[in-house]
């Protein structure tokens, strides 16, 4: 029966081909324009450490100004400061624990033609593959000794390891950052999270890291951040003097993430921050009301607003829109059937029953939806490509649609021009058919 | 003379469709009217001047390859030659670039030793070419000079005497008096710094930042591990120097990595957000009005023609051409009406959502009356062409039983 049906609605649509076109049109467009903002905000909002969300924790300690507080979301910094860092790297609680920043250096290798670049960095402790599920092709993380000893081993990304080395096994040979040795250790495989939820910091959607470095190396180098460094007083570090006076200094800029698998440990980690602060507050630091956050990756997301107020605005207007084209298609298919009518008052008097004609009507509805579904794919594939022009390039990553985004906006299509005929189905199957038969 | 009584009559059998009409145009002008007023907010924003000659301007990084490097001498060769190359105006150094979303920023007070009530500024450290090399406009006092400039080490505890401010920065520091002169202190510190010059405007490194146009000029070298030079060219000629500064300088000097960007590029990464919101409203708008408009003509059409028996009548009983017309046009704009009416409510209340929840700009009223009469013209418009249609019913259909 079902396939009769979608033959009839086939032959009605032809029937009225400009009327049909307009309803396909606006179903289309609709769909094209909320499913090219939903996308985007739906890429926007993926959460690459999902599967950890139960035992992975961002640490934030409030250690800001007393007269004001942090200019952040929960009104605590985002970073810490180095000494907290390192403080804290001392704990045994954690399963694993992640103190880490951006900075970028120099690369370049002896005897090569390869012209010198440079490198987006991060400074970590050797817990960052691991903690974040970072795949090795080759080689691993470094040793834990170089967590605080200065030791000159590096991991290279995928890319860069092509860049370098053309994508060869080259764990032991010797690149040079800034002019010094380090030794190849690990080379990753490609691993991109977007967005870059673990250092949501400047660009949320920029690409992860080409090298990593152990988080010992601060004092040889004179390491800082590439990334964001906010301070709240100029009296800080009092006593130290040059690059001493920066590293100890009373301005956040590393990132902290802890790994506690179960309530025992989290409780114990609460206990042992509590712990500290009061030690701090002994100090004369810490001068604001005890304050620190342990957030799971998906409240870390939100925290941060990686999905921006402009973001929902577009994704509200975008489904007002749809709601207004869903409106203009009742109206439409309201004109249709009625225009049908006597059709259906002669399948009336010859013994179609009301649910028959209703079901008939709705499935011509539903046709409509999956051609209007199919061409607001294709405007929804055009729009995301305007965004990514309009992003110049910033947006290459989230502005494109998987196959889930695309059977969601077939299905989207069909509940929109469902939901925009069950009235006038319903209209015309309640039509009475002597009146039909009577002008005939 | 408008037939009210018998139009109402007729739109009460037509209830539905009529009320599906009246209710897209209360969305759209709802969802146009917020969109309009968010569109001109970002367009204002876009605008704004940056006081600088943006479109000639040059930005080059370089981080040398050794870690004992002298800094300072690398950078008076370097802008020595970049001044000597032909299409080259005026280079200068710099700890940031303008519009490029990285820099640095302080906090500023007009007392020594204080630590609430401060004044934030983005704020640079910079040579005495600096103001001609961006062009920047000095509105009052004088420029730096070679003898204010000092060269200082990475992390070294440094204090410059005097600066330039930008104008907006000057009256929030004196409120409206004259700043030249006169002292301003940097965080908590002791240290007067005076005032020599005010640039007119000048949006920083971060111009979505709520204070943008907050800045403080320091003629500073502090020789930490990379530099920055901004480049003005001759007008015409910036593209034929970009492709020369790499090259120029690793020529110079190989043992390092330059990279280039021009000011211009910055600026429009600055606004891509913007824009898009821009670019996406606007195409949404323009949607929804004609698909509004599609609508109206599709449904006057099916009306015409499910009353072109009482068309005829109404002529053969005497009715003029323009007077069936007019009926339709009056039944039309009676529905918009109904619609904007409901929709100047639903705007109202969905901009206090807009502006509590996602703090975007409130909606005027001046705005809204304009949005509403735009869409009352449009649907008048999309209902003429059928309604002429309408009043070429012939007065013989009267006779004819359908």
């Amino acid at each position: 029966m079902i396939g009769y049906y979608i033959s009839l609605a086939m032959r009605s649509l032809r029937g009225t081909p400009i009327l049909s076109a307009l309803m396909i049109a606006a179903i289309a467009v609709g769909v094209g324009a909320s499913m090219t903002v939903l996308t985007l905000n739906y890429m926007m909002s993926q959460n690459a450490l999902e599967h950890k969300d139960s035992v992975l924790y961002a640490v934030q300690l409030d250690s800001w100004d007393p007269n004001q507080a942090a200019d952040t979301t929960n009104e605590i910094p985002w970073q810490l400061t180095y000494p907290d860092a390192t403080a804290l790297l001392r704990s045994d609680i954690p399963t694993r624990q992640v103190a880490m920043h951006r900075f970028g250096f120099t690369v370049n290798l002896d005897e090569s033609e390869l012209r010198p670049f440079t490198a987006n960095t991060r400074v970590t402790t050797r817990d960052f593959f691991s903690l974040f599920d970072v795949p090795f092709e080759y080689g691993g993380t470094w040793s834990k000794e170089a967590d605080t000893a200065a030791v000159q081993s590096v991991v290279l990304s995928k890319e860069t390891n092509e860049k370098l080395f053309g994508g060869e096994n080259s764990v032991g040979k010797i690149v040079k950052l800034n002019g010094e040795p380090f030794t190849v250790i690990g080379v990753l495989k490609h691993w991109n999270p977007s967005p870059k939820i673990y250092d949501l910091n400047n660009n949320p959607f920029a690409d992860s890291e080409e090298l990593y470095i152990p988080f010992g190396l601060h004092r040889k180098f004179g390491i800082y951040s590439w990334g964001n460094t906010n301070g709240w007083t100029s009296r800080t570090a009092e006593g130290a003097e040059g690059y001493e006076r920066f590293l100890l200094g009373e301005h956040v800029w590393i990132q902290y993430w802890v790994e506690l698998d179960n309530a025992e440990q989290r409780e114990a980690y609460e206990q042992f921050l509590t712990g500290h602060i009061h030690q701090q507050k002994e100090q004369g630091r810490f001068e604001r009301p005890l304050k620190f956050a342990l957030s799971a990756p998906s409240e870390w997301l939100v925290l941060n607003e990686v999905l921006e107020n402009d973001n929902r605005v577009l994704g509200w207007a975008s489904l007002a829109f749809l709601l207004v084209c869903v409106i203009n298609a009742v109206a439409l298919l309201l004109a249709k059937f009625l225009r049908k009518a006597p059709e259906a008052g002669v399948r009336r008097a010859l013994g179609a029953s009301r649910n028959a004609i209703f079901t008939q009507h709705l499935i011509e509805s539903s046709c409509i939806g999956v051609l209007g579904g199919l061409f607001g794919i294709v405007l929804a594939l055009a729009g995301l490509t305007g965004i990514r022009v309009l992003a110049m390039g910033q947006a290459d990553q989230i502005a494109a649609m998987n196959w889930e985004m695309m059977l969601a906006a077939v299905g989207l299509a069909i509940l929109a021009s469902i939901l925009a005929g069950l009235y006038p189905a319903w209209r015309i199957s309640r039509t009475n058919p002597s009146v039909y038969l009577k002008t005939q | 003379m408008f037939e009210l009584k018998p139009m109402l009559s007729a739109l009460w059998r037509n209830k539905v469709s009529a009320l599906l009409i009246a209710l897209q145009l209360a969305l759209t002008l709802a969802i146009v009217s917020n969109a309009t007023v968010i569109v001109k907010d970002r367009m204002e924003k876009v605008a704004r001047p940056t006081g600088m000659d943006v479109e000639n301007i040059i930005a080059a990084t370089y981080m040398p390859i050794p870690t004992d490097y002298d800094m300072a001498g690398a950078v008076i060769a370097d802008l020595d030659l970049l001044r000597r190359t032909p299409g080259v105006l005026d280079a200068s150094v710099t700890n940031q670039i303008p519009l490029s979303g990285s820099g640095s920023a302080g906090t500023y007070f007009n007392e020594p030793n204080q630590e609430i009530g401060g004044e934030n500024a983005n704020y640079y450290q910079v040579d005495s070419h600096f103001i001609d090399t961006l062009g920047l406009n000095l509105i009052e006092g004088r420029n730096f000079t070679p003898t204010d400039e000092h060269v200082v080490g990475p992390n070294e505890r440094h204090h410059s005497e005097v600066a330039v401010i930008s104008k907006q920065f000057a009256e929030k520091l004196f409120s409206g008096e004259s700043a030249v002169g006169r002292f301003f202190y940097a965080g908590n510190s002791d240290q007067p710094v005076e005032i020599i010059g005010v640039v007119e405007q000048h949006l920083g490194a971060w111009p979505g930042w709520s204070r943008a146009g907050n800045v403080v000029f320091y003629p500073l070298l502090v020789t930490d591990n990379h530099k920055r030079y901004l480049i003005r060219t001759e007008p015409g000629q910036r593209d034929a120097v970009f492709k020369e500064v790499e090259e120029l300088l690793n020529n110079r000097d190989p043992q390092r990595v330059v990279q280039v960007e021009t000011l211009s590029k910055n600026l429009e990464r600055t606004y891509i957000g913007d824009n898009v919101m821009i670019k996406v409203l606007s195409l949404v708008m323009a949607l929804l009005t004609f698909i509004v408009a599609l609508g109206i003509i599709g449904l006057t059409i099916f009306w015409i023609n499910q009353r072109t028996k009482q068309i005829g009548i109404r002529r053969a009983l005497g009715a003029t051409r323009a007077n069936i017309s007019r009926y339709f046009l009056v039944e039309n704009s009676l529905i918009a009406g109904t619609g904007l009416v409901l929709g100047t409510a639903g705007a109202l209340i969905i901009n206090r959502l807009m502006v509590s929840e996602f703090s975007q700009p409130t909606l005027t009223l001046p705005l809204l009356a304009v949005c509403a009469i735009v869409l009352l013209l449009v649907s008048i418009t999309a209902a003429l062409m059928p309604a002429m249609r309408a009043a070429n019913v012939s007065p013989a259909m009267a006779t004819r039983s359908v």
